[in-house]
């Protein structure tokens, strides 16, 4: 029975002493021993390179960062473009779209409000310094003024909805709610693409009427050297000057962007890809709120800052005490023409004739 | 009861009530005036004169094709829109089956309510724009004028963001403005749209009865 204990005890000893040496052992040593293991080295993973070559020369973790920073892989489908798992390009979008332009677009935004308030309380309403004579000058036709006024109205509508579009997360969904804004949201998209064609149609009537005199001719920087808007007495100007004709411009160019943009947008399958949609949408935003900040200065001295300047864009005549103050050198044209008549009626029945003529 | 339902339902009926029973009203007014005795020989008929002048207007007199293109391109362009929509629209065809008549007739595809409201669309803007920038038309031009154009603009533009049918409010938005649409319509010139009819045939009858096409 002793030598069966003290046996027992013996092998109890060495049980115990595998384990403590097992426990202490290295792991890498382990390994190393195992049959079914990659060989150990002392080389750390370098650079995402596992070494070892047994599971692999690359981590997850580099291959997930590597589809999350866009890197296209292969595929044997004929859609080639989804060997592009994630599109980075969609969250810079989307940054550029959220936060920037919004910032920024609302910047511009306020500086037009704010300074044409500024300088309709600086200025004032331009009147005119003479006593009117009477005597008017045919100043716009009526297709002109057709075409002026139908594309005013369809961009009021479209620049109002496109607003809505653009800032109403910022602006409105504090006030309103998110379901609010959500129809309203969604009403404006329905009527925006449903005008946008017709806006589209108009502008290009309207810049192609309105070509002729908004060519750019000598003196035209004279009015600006003199003060232009700023100054007390108009400087003179042929029949748009210079700010007019920066204004007629610059709706030429962002406006064709406007629609050129617009057209991919109510039509994405013209575009082969979404980057192409994204750079839409934002051309699209951006010479939208270029086009309604300048329009805001347009829409003032039209209205309301000159006297005479609403009567010209709805009779299409102006008294000739007003040509001559605002553009002397195209009333003065006029005049030498003997385009001026005697009172409202004759410049109806003279802006007829030149129509039909 | 919900807001969509009283603009569906009582002011529905309220609105079509005034509509009719005011169109009638005016009609038969108009006709209860009566005319003074036409002592003229007559050289043709009268009737046949009325009744070619129904649709002998429908295209101006040939020397005034140019004078009258503008407003007859917009007036058409507005009116055969307005009446594709109102017919043929998809939302409007359901509506009446369920209000007014239980028949069905076919709908518009959606491209073509897009085609067909952007011909409207661009007819009425293009309507008002001559109200506001011809001369004469701002001299002739009064409230009632504008109050029934804006009218009509605002039933068609809520009517198109309604499009989608994504949320009720829009809806009884659009609802609310054709009950007010419907309410307006007998008491002002809106009510073109009926008489003349009556108008034509007056003018039709007086030129046919002297043996003048109308």
């Amino acid at each position: 029975m002793r030598v069966i204990s003290i046996a027992r005890l013996v092998v109890m000893i060495g049980f115990c002493g595998l384990v403590l040496w097992g426990l202490s052992a290295d792991p890498a040593q382990a390994q190393a021993s195992s049959s079914v293991r990659p060989p150990i080295t002392d080389a750390a993973p370098t650079d995402g390179n596992v070494p070892g070559q047994a599971m692999g020369n690359r981590s997850d973790a580099d291959l997930w960062r590597g589809i999350n920073h866009g890197t296209v892989g292969k595929v044997t489908i004929p859609d080639k473009k989804s060997a592009l798992m994630i599109n980075r390009h969609g969250e810079d979008w989307r940054q550029l779209r959220m936060d920037n332009l919004v910032l920024w677009g609302g910047v511009l935004m306020g500086i037009s409000l704010v300074g044409v308030l500024g300088f309709a309380i600086v200025y004032g309403k331009f009147k005119l310094h003479g006593p009117r004579t009477g005597r008017v000058i045919p100043r716009f036709s009526q297709a002109e003024r057709w075409v002026h006024w139908f594309v005013a109205c369809l961009f009021i509508l479209l620049g109002l909805s496109g607003l809505v579009i653009l800032f109403g997360r910022f602006l409105l969904k504090p006030i309103i709610g998110a379901d609010a804004l959500g129809a309203i949201a969604n009403a404006s998209l329905q009527a925006h693409n449903l005008l946008g064609p017709i806006f589209i149609v108009a502008l290009a009537f309207m810049l192609v009427i309105f070509l002729k005199d908004n060519v750019f001719q000598k003196g035209d920087f004279v009015w600006a050297l003199k003060g232009g808007f700023f100054s007390k007495h108009h400087p003179p100007s042929w029949k748009y000057n210079l700010g007019e004709k920066s204004w007629y411009w610059l709706l030429a160019f962002a406006g064709s962007g406007l629609a050129l943009s617009g057209v991919f947008l109510i039509f994405p399958t013209l575009l082969d890809d979404v980057q192409g949609m994204q750079l839409s949408q934002i051309v699209h935003a951006v010479a939208a709120v270029v086009v309604i900040a300048a329009s805001i200065g347009h829409i003032y001295l039209g209205i309301w800052g000159v006297e005479g300047a609403l009567d010209s864009m709805t009779l299409g005549y102006v008294d000739e005490t007003w040509g001559l103050e605002h553009h002397r050198w195209w009333a003065e044209q006029e005049i030498t023409k003997e385009h001026v008549v005697e009172g409202a009626p004759d410049a109806v029945l003279a802006a007829k004739k030149a129509e039909s003529a | 009861m919900t807001f969509l339902e009283i603009v569906e339902g009582p002011l529905w009926y309220l609105g079509a009530s005034v509509f009719v029973i005011g169109a009638v009203w005016k009609i038969v007014g108009i006709l209860l005036l009566g005319r003074k005795a036409d002592l003229s020989i007559p050289r043709a008929s009268a009737s046949v004169g009325a009744l070619k002048a129904q649709f002998l207007h429908f295209v101006p007199h040939g020397g005034f094709t140019f004078r009258t293109i503008y407003h007859l391109v917009a007036g058409y362009m507005f009116h055969i829109g307005l009446f594709v929509l109102m017919l043929f629209a998809a939302p409007h065809v359901t509506f009446a089956q369920n209000n007014i008549l239980s028949i069905e007739w076919p709908s518009l595809p959606y491209w073509g309510f897009v085609v067909a409201a952007q011909f409207a669309f661009a007819g009425l803007i293009l309507l008002w724009v001559r109200r506001i920038s011809d001369p004469v038309m701002i001299k002739i031009s009064d409230r009632d004028d504008h109050v029934g154009t804006w009218l009509t603009f605002l039933v068609m533009l809520t009517g198109c963001m309604a499009l989608q049918e994504a949320n009720e409010a829009l809806r009884a938005t659009h609802m609310l403005l054709v009950d007010l649409w419907l309410i307006y319509f007998p008491f002002s010139r809106l009510m073109h749209a009926v008489t003349f009819m009556f108008s034509r045939g007056y003018t039709g009858a007086f030129f046919g009865r002297r043996g003048i096409v109308p």
